[in-house]
Formats: C-alpha cells, sequence, structure tokens
C-alpha cells in the first residue's frame, strides 16, 4: 500500500512537476535518510544538509526511478551517492589546504563533534570500514533486503551478503558478542 | 536431527540480527520543517528554470542588436551590386525584396558552411 502511494506520488511529480506530491515524498521519507546519513556521517548538522542535496538529486532523477524496487531504496541508493560525492569534495578540499599549509579544520570540527556525546552505536560503527557501515545501516536500520541494497551500493547480492557477514565478524570480535549467547 | 540444528542456526542467526536490528535503530526524526525547506529550494529552482530562457534570449537580443543593424546595413549596400532587373516587378509590391533575397542567400551559405563543419 505504502508503495504503491510511494509510486502514484513519484507518477504526479514526473508527469507534472507536481511540487506537493514531492513535499508528501520527503515528508514520507526523511526520517530514514537523515538517520542513514547520520549514521553514515557521524556528524547532525552534515547528514542534514547532505540530506536536502539528496533530496534535490532525488528531484532531478526522479523520471530515472523505474518502480521496481522499493522508492526508499532508490532513495537511499542517491543518498549514499551523494555522501560518497561530498566525501570526495571535502577530501579533494582537504588536500588543496594541506598543499597550501592550512591545517584541516573539518575533520578536527568532525572529530570533536563526535567526541562530545559517543554512543554504543558510534562505538559500534566505528569498527567498521565506510562500506560496510553503509550496507550495515541500509540492512539493519533500514530494513532493505540484499537486493536492494545491491541496486542501492552497485554490487552484485554476493558481495553485499559478504560485506554483512564480515561487518558482523567485526562486531562480534570488537565487542565480544558470542554467537551462541543470543538464543 | 540435521534440519533441527538448521533451524537452531537459523534461530540463533534471526536473533542475532534482531540484536543488530535494536542496536542500529534510531528513533523517527521529527520533520520540523525540512520538507517545506526542500519543497522551497525546487520550488525557486523550478522558477529560475522558468525564466531562465526567456532572461537569456533578452540578454542574447541585447548583445545580438547592434551587430545586426550593421548586417542590415552590409546586405542593403551588397544588395545594389545585384542586377536591379531581376527585381523590377517584385520591388513594386515588396521594397525589401532585395535585401530578403540577399539575406536568404548569405542564411544558405552559412548553413552550408555550418553542415560541411558537421561533416
Amino acid at each position: 500500500m505504502h508503495a504503491a502511494e510511494d509510486n502514484q506520488l513519484v507518477a504526479r511529480v514526473v508527469s507534472a512537476q507536481d511540487t506537493r506530491a514531492f513535499g508528501e515524498l520527503v515528508r514520507r521519507h526523511q526520517s530514514q535518510v537523515r538517520n542513514f546519513l547520520r549514521k553514515l556521517s557521524g556528524d547532525i548538522t552534515l547528514a542534514d544538509d547532505l540530506s536536502q542535496d539528496c533530496f534535490m538529486h532525488a528531484w532531478d532523477k526522479l523520471q530515472t526511478f523505474s518502480g521496481r524496487g522499493s522508492f526508499i531504496g532508490w532513495l537511499l541508493k542517491v543518498a549514499y551517492t551523494t555522501f560518497l560525492q561530498s566525501k570526495r569534495k571535502s577530501k579533494r578540499y582537504a588536500e588543496i589546504l594541506e598543499e597550501v599549509g592550512h591545517v584541516t579544520e573539518i575533520e578536527d570540527r568532525h572529530h570533536s563533534v563526535q567526541a562530545d556525546e559517543v554512543s554504543d552505536l558510534d562505538k559500534l560503527l566505528a569498527v567498521l570500514t565506510e562500506e560496510e557501515r553503509a550496507i550495515m545501516v541500509m540492512s539493519y536500520a533500514c530494513g532493505l533486503s540484499h537486493r536492494e541494497i545491491s541496486e542501492a551500493t552497485n554490487m552484485p547480492v554476493g558481495t553485499v551478503k559478504s560485506v554483512i557477514f564480515r561487518g558482523k565478524q567485526k562486531i562480534r570480535t570488537s565487542f565480544d558478542i558470542k554467537d551462541h549467547q543470543h538464543g | 536431527m540435521t534440519s533441527k540444528i538448521i533451524n537452531m542456526v537459523d534461530r540463533m542467526k534471526d536473533a542475532e540480527d534482531r540484536l543488530l536490528e535494536s542496536m542500529f535503530a534510531a528513533p523517527p526524526i521529527a520533520d520540523d520543517g525540512f520538507s517545506a525547506r526542500v519543497v522551497g529550494k525546487v520550488r525557486r529552482r523550478l522558477w529560475l528554470r522558468r525564466l531562465a530562457l526567456p532572461v537569456a534570449t533578452l540578454i542574447g537580443g541585447a548583445i545580438a542588436i547592434k551587430p545586426l543593424t550593421e548586417l542590415v546595413t552590409l546586405i542593403a549596400d551588397l544588395s545594389a551590386l545585384l542586377p536591379q532587373e531581376l527585381f523590377g516587378i517584385v520591388t513594386e509590391f515588396i521594397p525589401q525584396a532585395q535585401t530578403v533575397v540577399l539575406g536568404a542567400l548569405l542564411l544558405g551559405v552559412c548553413l552550408l558552411g555550418v553542415r560541411s563543419l558537421e561533416d
């Protein structure tokens, strides 16, 4: 039902550039997108800026949504791409600053914000690589299927499964979680 | 026995997955004007796109008006070179016939030039 409504709203946006329908799509999915980007970036302000960029990209590319998968799966793909693009940009910016002899304030600020309140989830996410983090968050926080994650990350389903397996292993090892403990 | 073990493994996996889901779970984030901001941005962008074409046409027209008037003068000068007897009757009805014919000839030459460049 929810997916069908999403598809109807998308159709209205694509056919008539209906900003109200788009607003409804944003209202429905902003929480998941913002949560996803907050977990990925570890920075609330940055995540909200990225979420806005994500929805702007979604508006531009909405006609590419085929309607075969879930809309949230497609949206998280846009969010992940937006995150990677911003990461690449800030890396390039940091490199330029380093070249001209400036200290990279962005990274420092980022870490100081994190140091203020480190939740259990932050600790858990810290042991994962960026790719593992994205896939684990898509799977366990957003509830995407392996196929949806594979589409969102442009990875084969087998690779997604092995990344999740590796992520779980790391979490088990780092937090001393025993396999049989959670029966 | 084997199926029981498989079921147990599945149940253990499910439990682990449930644990991870609970660890990754986060409370929903309140909209607090977020969607209104996004829609506002989208509407501004739409307006800018709608305005861009007429504004660009106006600016382009303003820039092109001087060379265009010079071109018309040049065409008028060149039209004197055309044989007047060709336009005898036509110029009685359309005084600018010579200019129009010359302009059409120049346009044809330009189009041919562009085509040959594309090829």
